[in-house]
This record gives C-alpha cells, sequence and structure tokens, in this order.
C-alpha cells in the first residue's frame, strides 16, 4: 500500500451477481484477503465487505456487496444493487448455464440499477482450464477442444462478444491463482465516471433519486475497457 | 410499475372470501379452529379437535425432586383435555377449539407462554401410546380416568406386575370437569380413539426404537442393545467442550425427568422440562428433545418408512434442486468433521435429495443445507428429514420456498419491531442508510447457525423448538439492543457489520467481567442474551409476529411478483419480441392469474367436498372446518405452485382474450373430445361442479372444439400436455406478433397438417373449414372491407334477390363469411391433389402449372372496372400462381368468385364433377399448402380473415371486449341463418338459389362415399335437432329453396357436445342479423386506419393492400356460390 500525498477519496457502492457457486465470494474474498477457500459456504443473503483501491489519480473504496447466487435468492437482489455505481457479473466457464444468467442479471441491471452503473463481465476458475498456465492474456481461449484436462465450457471470443455489445467489461479470472482479480476491480475502479464519484458514502443515492429506467444515460464503456488495465490497484 | 396483475389477486381473494375485502386471505386473518389446534400441539394435519372439557390432570408422586408437590397427592395442573382423531392433548393454557370458542379464545396459546411454549405444561399423547384406559370410583369426582402409557413397556414382555413392581409403569389420573353428558362423551370419543390407535402400536415402536431416551433408560437386561442414531456428534464428537457444556450433569438430570414424566411420545411436561431445556440440551438427547417438542416425530409416527422410502423411490432420478445440492454438500459446516467426510457429507445430501422429492414446491433453497447440517449433528438421518418438514410447513413456512417470500416477509416484521421497540436506533439506521437485512436475513434463514459459534446457535435452537419462530425475533431484537450504543457509532454498513461480527465472537466472554459480584462475573454474554430476549421482548408474542405478518404481507408479495414478472418477461427468449411490452405484460398476468383461480377453486371446491363428506358422518356439532390454511396457494409470489396450464386451463385462457373461446351454451357440458389418456391427469382433481361454485369461475365458460385442441397441442411444443408461459406466448407470438398473411396461413395449415408431410387430407379440410365457421361464428374482427360483398357476391343477382326474403338487408360481413367458407370447402375438394399421382392425373387440378389454363374455368374474378382497381391482388395470388406470366396481370386467375351465373353454372358443373372424382373414397386425396394459400388468397373475406381477423381475435390486453355476447346470441352459423332447417328432401340438381350453393358443395361431399356421408349425416342430425328444438313458429327458413339436402348443415359449426345449442337462436333471424349488422359497420369504420397501418408493414405484399371502395349499403347476402 503505497501511499504519497492525500489523493482524493471517494467511496463506491459494488454489487456481485451471478450463478450460485461460481466463485463470487472467493472473487471478493481473493480481493479483500488475497485468500482462498475450497469450501466456501455459499453466502445467505448477502455479504458486505470493504477494500480500498489506490488508483494514480485517486483512491476508491469499494463497497462490496457479494449475493447469494441460487435463482430463488434473486428477488433479494433488487435491495442490494439499489444505489449500486458498479457490478460485478459473474460467471463460471466450465459452465454454459452459468452464462446465460450472467446475461439475464446484465438485462436486469440494465434496466433496473442506477443508470450510470459499470458493469464488469467475469468468467472464473480461469484455472481449470487449458489455457490458463500459458496464458496471461485473455485473447487465446481457444474453445471446442475439450481434452486434455480442460473444463472450458465457454469460450472467450462468446464472452468477449457479448460484452462488447453490451459495453461491458470482460474479463476471465481466477479466484484460486488470483489471476486478473485485482485487474477487474482497477478496471471497473477507473471506469467509473468521474461525476458520479462523490466523495465517501451516499454518492450512489442522488443518483439513483434521479431516475431509474432511463437508459439512454449508461456510460458507454468501450473507451473504458481500454484505459482499465493500465492502472492497477495497488492493494 | 403494474398493478394488474394484483388488481386480480385481491378481485379472486374477494371471491373466495366475499365477507372481506381485504387482501388477507381467510386463512390469515381467521384461522381454522383445526389449524390452530395443530398449531399449539404441533401434531400433524391430518388431526381435528373432536372433544375437549376442562380436567385436572394428577400426576401421581414417585421420587421427583421438583414440580409443586401436593403432600403425597401428587402434582396437579388444571387445564384442558383435547380430543382428536389420533391424539389426546393436556395443557395449562386455556385455548379451547370449541366451535362456539371466540377466535381470542382459541388462540390463547399464541400470546406470551412465560416459557413453556405454546403447549405449556401438560401432554401431547398419541392414542396408540395408551395402553389402559381405567374409569376410578371417586368420591369427589364423577369422572376419574387412569391412563396407563406404554412408556418404557414396548420392548418388555409386557408383564404387568414385573413393570408395577420396578415402578416402571406410567400411570396419571384425570379427573373430568363437566356435565355428565360432557364427560360421556369426551368417553365415547375416547374408546373410539383408543381402539383405532391400537393398529399403529407397530409404528410406535419403531418410531421410539430410534430415540436415544429408549437406551439411556433401558432395563437392566436390555443393557447389551447398542444405542440408537443420536447425530454425527456419536461419530465426530459434538461441538463444544463436554465439560464446559456440563453436558453429564445435564444427561443426568434429564435421566431421572424421563423417568419420572416419561420418555418421547409418553412424555409429560412439567416447568422442568422447559427449564432443562433452557439450560441447554444435552448431547445425546438433543435431537429427541428438538423432534419432540417440534412436533416432527408424529410426523414420523404418521409414516415411519417415509424417508426410506422416499429415498428408494426416487433412486438414480435427477432434479434441478439435486444439482443445487450437489453445489453445496462441500459447503456445509465445512469446519465441522463430520461435514470433511464422506459419512457426513452422504448424509446431508440424502436428508436433502429425499426432502427435495417429499416437497417440490420447496426443493433445496440454500440454506437448508447449513440446517440440516446442523440437525444431522444431533439425530439421525430420517429425524432430520422430518423435522426439516417441520421446519418448512410450520415453524418457518415460507422461508425456503422459490420466492422466499417468508423469509422477506420476516424481515419486514422484523424491521417493523425494530423500529417499534427500538425507535431511536432505527432511525439511526434509516437515517446513515444502513440495511439491516444484510446482517439479519442470514441470522432467520440458517436459525443463527451461521452467525454464531456451534454451541451457541443450538442453544438458541432448544428454545426456539418448543416456543416456535418468535424467538428468532426475540433473540435478533436482544443482540441489536445489547450493542445498541455501539451500532449508533457505526455510521456504515460495514462498521454495522463488524460490530455485530465482533460481538458474535465473544458470547462466551463475561457479560460483567469488571463486576464485583462473582456471580454476576459469571454470567456470560449468551446467557445475557438470553435473559434480554426472552425477558425483556418476553412481549414479543406468536399473535403480535402474526398481526405484523398480515400487515406487510401484501407489499412483500406484490414485491416478489413485480420482480417474478419482470425477470420471466425479460426471460422469454426471441419470440417475445414480437410482442409488445405490454402484451407480455398482460399475457403474463392472464397466464398465472388463470392457474391462480383454477387452483382456488380446484381448493373451494375439495374442501366443499370435504365438509359435505364430514356433516354426513359427524354430528353437526363436533365439526370444526378443516383444511382453510391454503387458501391462498397458487399466488405467484407464495411460489409457483404451478406454472403450467393444462387443456382446460388453456381453454379457460383463449376464453378471456378471444370471444370465438366463449362457449355457447354455457354450464351444459365440460366434456372434452380429447381421449382420457391423453390428459391423465385432468379430471383426477376434485373439481366437480356444486350449486355454488362454477367450475370456470366468474368467468366465461370456454367453449370446446377440435380447434381449440390442435392449438393446444401445437403450443405444446414438449408434448407433455402442458403449457409453460413460454410455450403461450410463442404461440401467441406465431399468430399475432408477425402480422402476415402467409404466415398465418401457413399456421393454419400446419394445425391441420397432423402428419407434417405437406398435406392435409379429406377429413383434415372438412376440419379446417369447421374451424373457420367455429372462428367466425361469433363475428369477425379486424380490417373487413364492406366491399366484399360485392365482390362474393354481386356475380349472381338472382341468388341476391332470392336470398333477400330470408336475410336482412346488407347482410354482414359475418355472414358473407358463411359463404365464403362454402366456397372454401367446394374449392379445396375441387383442386385437391390424388394422393397417387395416377389417379386422376388428367383431370386433377394442377395448383400452381395449371393456373393460367384454368383461369378461365374457375376464377374469372371480378367485373372489369373491379379488376382495374383491385390491381394489387395479383401480388398475392402470386403465392397461388407463381408460374403466372406476365400477360396474366390484367386478368389474374383470382379465385374469389364467380361472377355470372352462367360460369358458375359452368364451373359448378365442371369441377363437381372433377371433384366428384377426387371425392372416390377409393381416390383418398389432399391438399398442399399452396393449394391451401391459392383457396384462401381466392376469397377477399377468407383472406381478410387470416390477414387481420384472425389474429386480432386474440385481445390479450383488454380481454375479450366486453360487447361480445358470452351467450348463444348472435352466433353467426348456416343453422341461425336458416338454412338446413328444413326436413331432408332429395337432392335435385335444378334447384337455385341460395340452397344451389350449399348443393354446390354436397354435390362433391355426397358422392364422396360412405364415410363422409355417414359423418356428415351424423352432424346434420344433430343440427336438425338442435333446430327443432328451437325453432320459433314465426321463423320461417328459405321459401323455395327445400331442396337443401339434409347434408347441407355439415358445414355448419359441429355440435360439440359443449357447442352452439342454438338457445337465443330462436330469436327472430333478423334481430339477431341485425346486432350482427351493427357491430361489422362499426368494425368496418374503425378498420381502416388500421389497414393502412398494417398495409405499411406488410412484409409480403410490398405494396399496400387493395382498399375496395366502400359500399356498406350494398345489400349483403350470404351465399354459397349460388
Ligand atoms: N478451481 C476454482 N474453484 C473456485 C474458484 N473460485 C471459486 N471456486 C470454488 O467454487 C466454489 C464456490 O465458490 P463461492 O465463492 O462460494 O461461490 P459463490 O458464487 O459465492 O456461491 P454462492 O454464494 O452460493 O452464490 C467453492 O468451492 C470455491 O472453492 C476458482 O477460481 N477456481
Ligand atoms: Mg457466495
Amino acid at each position: 500500500m503505497s501511499e504519497s500525498a492525500p489523493k482524493p477519496s471517494s467511496s463506491v457502492k459494488l454489487v456481485l451477481l451471478g450463478e450460485a457457486a461460481v466463485g463470487k465470494s472467493s472473487l471478493v474474498l481473493r480481493f479483500v484477503n488475497n485468500d482462498f477457500q475450497e469450501n466456501k459456504e455459499p453466502t445467505i443473503g448477502a455479504a458486505f465487505l470493504t477494500q480500498k483501491c489506490n488508483l494514480p489519480s485517486r483512491t476508491i473504496k469499494f463497497e462490496i456487496w457479494d449475493t447469494a447466487g441460487q435463482e430463488r435468492f434473486a428477488s433479494l437482489a433488487p435491495m442490494y444493487y439499489r444505489n449500486a455505481q458498479a457490478a460485478l457479473v459473474v460467471y463460471d466457464l466450465t459452465k454454459p448455464t452459468s452464462l446465460v444468467k450472467a446475461k439475464h442479471w446484465v438485462a436486469e441491471l440494465q434496466r433496473q440499477a442506477s443508470p450510470g452503473i459499470v458493469i464488469a463481465l467475469v468468467g472464473n476458475k480461469l484455472d481449470l482450464t487449458s489455457d490458463s498456465k500459458t496464458a496471461d492474456s485473455d485473447e487465446e481461449g481457444a474453445d471446442g477442444e475439450d481434452d486434455s484436462g480442460d473444463a472450458r465450457k465457454v469460450s472467450t471470443e462468446e464472452a468477449k462478444a457479448y460484452a462488447e455489445e453490451e459495453s461491458l467489461l470482460f474479463f476471465e479470472t481466477s479466484a484460486k491463482t488470483g489471476h486478473n482479480v485485482s485487474e477487474v476491480f482497477t478496471a471497473i475502479a477507473n471506469a467509473i465516471p468521474e461525476t458520479s464519484l462523490k466523495s465517501a458514502r451516499g454518492a450512489g443515492a442522488s443518483n439513483t433519486a434521479a431516475g431509474r429506467a432511463s437508459e439512454e444515460q449508461r456510460v458507454n464503456l468501450g473507451n473504458a475497457r481500454e484505459s482499465g488495465s493500465k492502472d492497477n490497484c495497488a492493494c | 410499475m403494474f398493478s394488474n396483475f394484483t388488481n386480480i389477486v385481491q378481485k379472486a381473494q374477494q371471491f373466495i372470501d366475499p365477507t372481506q375485502g381485504l387482501n388477507l386471505s381467510n386463512s390469515d386473518r381467521n384461522p381454522s379452529k383445526a389449524s390452530l389446534f395443530q398449531n399449539q400441539f404441533r401434531i400433524p394435519s391430518t388431526q381435528n379437535p373432536l372433544h375437549e372439557i376442562n380436567a385436572e390432570l394428577t400426576i401421581p408422586p414417585s421420587n421427583q425432586t421438583s414440580g409443586d408437590k401436593d403432600h403425597d397427592r401428587g402434582w396437579h395442573y388444571a387445564g384442558k383435555l383435547h380430543l382428536s382423531e389420533g391424539y389426546m392433548c393436556f395443557s395449562t393454557t386455556p385455548s379451547s377449539f370449541a366451535q362456539s370458542a371466540s377466535v381470542s379464545t382459541s388462540s390463547a396459546f399464541t400470546g406470551q407462554t412465560h416459557g413453556g411454549g405454546p403447549s405449556g405444561n401438560g401432554f401431547t399423547w398419541p392414542l396408540c401410546a395408551i395402553r389402559r384406559v381405567e374409569r376410578l370410583n371417586s368420591q369427589n369426582f364423577q369422572f376419574a380416568l387412569a391412563f396407563t402409557t406404554w412408556n418404557g413397556l414396548l420392548y418388555e414382555d409386557t408383564k404387568d406386575t414385573k413393570a408395577k413392581q420396578d415402578g416402571r409403569e406410567q400411570r396419571i389420573i384425570i379427573h373430568l370437569a363437566g356435565t355428565r353428558q360432557s364427560c360421556e362423551r369426551f368417553c365415547d370419543g375416547l374408546k373410539k380413539g383408543l381402539r383405532a390407535g391400537v393398529g399403529s402400536v407397530g409404528k410406535l415402536r419403531k418410531v421410539v426404537a430410534e430415540d436415544y431416551s429408549e437406551y439411556l433408560l433401558r432395563t437392566e437386561d436390555r443393557k447389551g442393545i447398542s444405542p440408537p442414531d443420536a447425530g454425527l456428534g456419536m461419530i465426530f464428537r459434538y461441538p463444544g467442550d463436554p465439560k464446559k457444556l456440563r453436558d453429564r450433569a445435564k444427561m443426568r438430570l434429564w435421566a431421572e425427568y424421563l423417568r419420572d414424566n416419561g420418555r418421547n411420545v409418553t412424555l409429560i411436561r412439567q416447568p422442568t422440562f422447559h427449564k432443562l431445556i433452557r439450560v441447554g440440551l444435552p448431547n445425546r438427547l438433543r435431537g429427541e428433545i428438538w423432534e419432540l417438542t417440534s412436533g416432527s416425530i408424529f410426523l414420523r409416527l404418521e409414516n415411519p418408512t417415509q424417508y426410506e422410502e422416499t429415498l428408494a423411490k426416487f433412486e438414480g432420478q435427477d432434479s434441478l434442486a439435486i444439482d443445487e445440492i450437489e453445489k453445496d454438500l462441500n459447503r456445509s459446516l465445512p469446519e465441522y468433521p463430520g461435514f470433511q467426510s464422506e459419512e457426513g457429507i452422504n448424509r446431508l445430501r440424502r436428508v436433502l435429495v429425499a426432502y427435495s422429492w417429499t416437497n417440490t414446491d420447496v426443493g433445496y433453497c440454500q440454506a437448508m443445507n447449513i440446517v440440516v447440517a446442523a440437525l444431522l449433528i444431533y439425530m439421525s438421518e430420517a429425524q432430520a428429514f422430518f423435522l426439516l418438514s417441520a421446519l418448512c410447513d410450520r415453524l418457518v413456512p415460507g422461508y425456503y420456498s422459490t420466492t422466499m417470500y417468508g423469509t422477506l416477509l420476516d424481515q419486514k416484521v422484523f424491521e417493523g419491531l425494530v423500529e417499534k421497540t427500538m425507535p431511536i436506533l432505527w432511525d439511526h439506521l434509516v437515517k446513515s442508510d444502513v440495511q439491516l437485512s444484510v446482517v439479519s436475513l442470514p441470522w432467520f434463514l440458517s436459525l443463527y447457525i451461521n452467525s454464531m459459534p456451534l454451541v451457541f446457535a443450538f442453544r438458541v435452537l432448544d428454545v426456539f423448538f418448543v416456543e416456535g419462530p418468535k424467538v428468532l425475533f426475540q433473540v435478533g431484537l436482544a443482540i441489536l439492543r445489547i450493542n445498541g450504543e455501539e451500532l449508533l457509532d457505526a455510521t456504515d454498513d460495514g462498521t454495522f457489520i463488524s460490530v455485530l461480527k465482533s460481538y458474535f465472537s465473544r458470547l462466551e466472554e463475561s457479560a460483567h467481567p469488571k463486576s464485583e459480584n462473582p456471580k454476576l462475573r459469571a454470567v456470560t454474554r449468551f446467557q445475557e442474551l438470553m435473559v434480554v430476549a426472552f425477558k425483556e421482548f418476553a412481549g414479543i408474542t406468536h399473535n403480535s409476529i402474526t398481526e405484523l405478518r398480515l400487515k406487510h404481507k401484501d407489499a412483500v408479495l406484490n414485491n416478489i411478483e413485480n420482480f417474478a414478472k419482470r425477470t420471466a418477461i425479460r426471460n422469454l427468449g426471441p419470440d417475445s419480441k414480437l410482442l409488445s411490452t405490454e402484451e407480455l405484460g398482460a399475457l403474463y398476468d392472464r397466464f398465472y392469474n388463470i392457474l391462480y383461480e383454477r387452483q382456488q377453486r380446484d381448493m373451494m371446491l375439495q374442501q366443499d367436498k370435504i365438509r359435505k363428506a364430514k356433516q354426513s358422518r359427524a354430528r353437526a356439532s363436533e365439526i370444526f372446518s378443516g383444511g382453510q390454511d391454503e387458501v391462498e396457494k397458487g399466488r405467484v409470489g407464495l411460489g409457483p405452485s404451478t406454472s403450467h396450464m393444462d387443456y382446460d386451463a388453456f381453454r379457460e385462457f383463449l376464453a378471456s382474450t378471444s370471444k370465438w373461446a366463449i362457449s355457447d351454451s354455457p354450464g351444459s357440458s365440460r366434456r372434452d373430445t380429447m381421449s382420457e389418456s391423453d390428459r391423465p391427469t385432468r379430471y383426477q382433481s376434485a373439481r366437480r361442479p356444486t350449486e355454488s361454485i362454477s367450475p370456470w369461475g366468474s368467468g366465461p365458460e370456454p367453449a370446446e372444439h377440435e380447434f381449440l385442441q390442435r392449438l393446444f397441442k401445437k403450443w405444446d411444443v414438449d408434448g407433455n400436455g402442458q403449457l409453460t408461459l413460454q410455450n403461450v406466448v410463442t404461440g401467441l407470438a406465431r399468430i399475432k406478433g408477425r402480422r402476415d398473411i402467409m404466415g398465418t396461413i401457413t399456421y393454419f395449415f400446419e394445425l391441420y397438417d397432423d402428419d407434417n408431410d405437406g398435406k392435409v387430407d379429406r377429413e383434415g379440410i372438412l376440419r379446417l373449414s369447421e374451424a373457420l365457421l367455429f372462428l367466425s361464428r361469433r363475428g369477425l374482427e379486424g380490417s373487413l372491407s364492406p366491399s366484399a360483398s360485392t365482390l362474393a357476391l354481386n356475380g349472381d343477382a338472382g341468388v341476391v334477390r332470392e336470398s333477400q326474403g330470408s336475410l336482412p338487408p346488407g347482410a354482414s360481413a359475418n355472414e358473407r363469411f358463411l359463404g365464403s367458407v362454402s366456397a372454401f370447402i367446394r374449392r379445396c375438394f375441387e383442386y385437391a391433389d390424388p394422393d397417387h399421382p395416377n389417379n386422376q392425373a388428367s383431370e386433377k387440378f394442377q395448383t400452381e402449372n395449371d393456373a393460367e389454363d384454368n383461369s378461365n374455368a374457375f376464377a374469372i374474378g371480378d367485373d372489369e372496372d373491379e379488376d382495374e382497381e383491385d390491381g394489387g391482388e395479383e401480388d398475392l395470388l402470386g403465392f397461388g400462381s407463381p408460374s403466372g406470366s406476365p400477360s396474366k396481370a390484367q386478368k389474374p386467375p383470382t379465385l374469389a368468385t364467380e361472377d355470372t351465373q352462367d360460369s358458375q353454372r359452368s364451373v359448378s358443373k365442371a369441377k363437381s364433377e372433377a371433384a366428384n372424382a377426387a371425392l372416390d373414397p377409393a381416390h383418398p386425396l389432399h391438399m398442399t399448402l399452396p393449394t391451401f394459400r391459392m383457396v384462401v388468397l381466392a376469397d377477399e373475406l377468407l383472406e381478410q380473415f387470416f390477414e387481420s381477423s384472425f389474429p386480432t381475435s386474440f385481445h390479450i390486453v383488454d380481454g375479450v371486449p366486453s360487447t361480445a355476447s358470452p351467450s348463444a346470441g348472435g352466433l353467426t352459423t348456416f343453422s341461425s341463418l336458416g338454412f338446413g332447417s328444413r326436413p331432408p328432401v332429395p337432392i335435385s340438381p335444378a334447384a337455385g338459389g341460395a340452397g344451389r350453393g350449399l348443393r354446390g358443395v354436397m354435390d362433391g361431399i355426397i358422392t364422396d362415399g360412405m364415410r363422409v356421408a355417414t359423418e356428415v349425416r351424423r352432424r346434420m342430425d344433430e343440427a336438425q335437432k338442435e333446430l327443432e328444438k328451437n325453432a320459433l313458429p314465426g321463423q320461417k327458413p328459405d321459401e323455395d329453396e327445400e331442396d337443401d339436402e339434409d347434408i347441407g348443415i355439415a358445414v355448419g359449426v359441429r355440435r360439440g357436445p359443449g357447442g352452439a345449442s342454438g338457445d337465443s337462436d330462436s330469436r327472430s333471424v333478423k334481430s339477431s342479423d341485425l346486432d350482427l349488422l351493427s357491430g361489422a359497420d362499426a368494425e368496418a369504420g374503425a378498420v381502416k386506419e388500421q389497414e393502412a397501418n398494417l398495409a405499411d408493414k406488410d412484409p409480403h405484399g410490398g405494396k399496400p393492400l387493395p382498399h375496395r371502395p366502400a359500399t356498406t349499403n350494398e345489400p349483403g347476402v350470404v351465399e354459397f356460390e349460388g
């Protein structure tokens, strides 16, 4: 945690959504405690954690709402994504159904969450795929060969194409190895529009009062993606 | 956002209970006496309070060390003795379930319980546990009964003397206090129950054998037996330090208590019992006491082998729930060694899977894994299985359901209680926007098991199973109260959560570490928590929680329903994009509303039946209405108990959107023509009409027609006899969404192409025509061009004139449509292809290639000026005759009409012959899609029918227009117009007029051989009977054209069992026709703009649809190609 002069600090409410057992809590645990547990208990309702992320220009304090993944908990989700400025929609890249669910969440967020919400699509459990050893970039997730212990069932191209279509940030991660985890959060921190950053808490509150459904206000994240991985979280 | 569905639900609820305009179900506001009784004593829902009487319970003295000793006469408790079919219960809590008892008396046990739980001191004995009852001759009381139980004797050789000698026999005395009559009545009931209970002693033996108390209190001669399964703790140790927990001392106390007061099912609750529970149960008895206080042992007694049987029955089967369970097996109390082992994981899997099969509404919900894992530490699999049932059904209903409405509701209730009891803290939470439920929801959902260290969570559970759900609230409030000051300093969720986390981690520590008083210093934070929870919040009762639940229920359900609707609609897939959001929303509401209403009706009818059955077998004074608990079943927010629409529901659904789907003769019949085997479940439900409740509820009774069956089958893409919302949306999107005539025509064709070979056979053609009549009998909707009459009819002036005698001037498009259908049939047969190409090859009409050559013969459409105006037609016809040459443009081979009598006649003749030959049964024929298209497009009315009338006849958003009469009035059928109302007359080929039209059709059919003729005759006969029944003297059918052969009616709406009765046909033809006319005019006027719009969008035509000159006043006639 390097620290120079006092930088502007602001808090960002971030919510994690995705099918059960895709590794939402594990991603948070990796991000917050740099730890991994093989048998993480399912999240009941939601969990709340915080973590700071130091960007060159400012400090972002993430208030992370980790939700339960089972379908029937979905109706609780609005309670947690209320006022959220960012969302991590997670799927398990060894389970195609989890991407379907992720798409549902993206659609839900786009319609119901705060207008400017920054959404990142995250394919987790990259360590279970064969390309995980070699790959450092997300580009080479060739798919189709289901041999040699490659458990990948969702190709990088497919998910990426979808993410582009919907203007989402996109990453493939492993909570187990830590691969790409902090990058996700850094990219989100960078993508949060300056305007929606007010210092400290309550930033989101005014945001939502402004009106939920007006989708036009959604920020195009196309550029954010590029700038995403430049600054890294110093956490 | 929307309120449609909710409104409907509210209406439905009022309909259920008209006395309550509130949004509360009868069962919430006014739970039945039976369910209150079952709740107080935690006995199964099969039990009804049959008798009750004031009584005094006397427990003879033994070597007890506690209780209020009344010198040497033992212990006395005054209270009420209740008798149900299988149980005798005594309680010092004075609830009464007599019919005359007020609600507050019946729910007396829901108030403060002072630690004794709802059932207080007393006992809850299955009658099979009673071994003997003697009547004592007492001077003080008229009725004194001595009860001896099976306590401790089920494994003996039942040598009374021996048992008596070593004082193990459990014997109590109950003095009944009541009139002689009431005492006798009670005794009679008891005798009956005891006799019935004898058969269950075997079950009882099996059930108690699995209870640890039997082992604990075993006699010397049974020392060798191995102990029953008291959970994984026996293998992997129980959580916590047994020394610190003082487990041995507790065990000794319990052994003594059980020895004196009976064990498991024969236990008597005295104050010591509840005290012993509050200090924490000993490890090996914990499971048994849990199942006793929760009442799950009685579920096990009802069906001791259910657990094993369920597992065996579904072995090897897969389900969504199982997938979900598998995900969580390794994630359940992973810190407990038992769940790091195969043994523990397997037990957990079996219990969760078995339960998911027995309660498919719940299936599996995350958090159940944690709860069941905790239970399994202390009890056997079967015990955990039944305890899970008790939890889901009674203790925390709705917590784990698919919508989790119980969880959400109790969060609201909890927030309400925080606001009420700790207003300052509440204000603070609101101000700092802290989400209380983040911390409190897991408390409730996993019963504190994951929130506190296990040893403490189990002590909360000890009390919870006695006292019920209020404990969850009391403990939650106490946690907040104790941490109040620190929480007031927390201004964000993070701090709030960490305050509580650190509190839970220090529950073991002293609550008053700095106190001078060693006793006070010894009090742990957990003990403090219990004291605050049960003393300070003693006022939180079952009653107050119920009140709050009622208060918040609707808001919570509406929320869930909004969310569910939103999600469901969004996930409907690409087909849904063809419908508007408004339509999808309305469709969703309609779909679930129908399912909901149907379930309500089912339930009411069932209850009705039960009530009636009961009344006939029991005395009225003994009856308490039962089974009303689930009146709200079926509401989406409560978890979709069904999301599938069967065929009957589908009919009801259509009847709410389309007037043609409404029965013409309400109440006549619900018979379906589908065979029983097609729908195995439909009639097994006890849905029988009664005087009070219509099987179709308040809505119109749906019609039954073969068309509906075909539509259902088409929409039922999975072929399982049920439609999902997705099926319905897709089905409707295909019809309504595209607005493309070719699509609709193809759709229709496919409905009748049974084997998907691109051919519709003779029977199919007949049925298809019938469907057209069925769909149009209440009038057509959509863009009907009024000029159609001229086009269709002006050719045969003679006919027009002749027919005017029986038809009002300006017959509506609807009536003319009959003519179109008639012509349609004829043409179908004319242009059908023989099944074998070498049959009639030369004569058959080659749909595509011969169009040009034959154009003269069959289809010189219109007169010249008409032709010029209607240049657009060729576009449409292009489909029928793609090979048409440019030279044809001026005179397209319009099949629509035949304009002069001469040409008509010649065509009729020629084609009849051709058709007759084709109809020869020796030469089966079929119609292909191109033929069908051509035939449809040849007739403007038919074209319009497919273009707009049929698609617009589904009123998804507004429902059936209220102007549409649900009765048979205003039906447009052949019979209602007077055709076929004559006795059969031999066919005379020379006959003209309207009759000729019919005959033209029939010429072909008659020669079609016996099969068709028989069929046709049968239909005719039915129709004839109908007509004779309904004919009024004043109704005069056609004058001269009596040659209507009886077959003439064949193309009328099939008189299916639920079909048109023609009741109101008996009105004079004219007035009913006028109804139609005014409707048609209005439609014609309204339709124009719409038509223009459609033309723009029409993907096939490219050009705007032809606009005919409006000739509304043209005398119209129903015409059959005369
Ligand atoms: N191999 C591998 N396993 C992972 C990874 N992330 C999570 N897991 C495992 O997946 C399982 C589920 O992880 P969780 O983090 O609890 O998943 P979740 O999405 O929070 O699940 P819910 O709380 O039920 O919604 C755990 O057993 C993790 O150990 C990963 O990157 N690689
Ligand atoms: Mg989780």
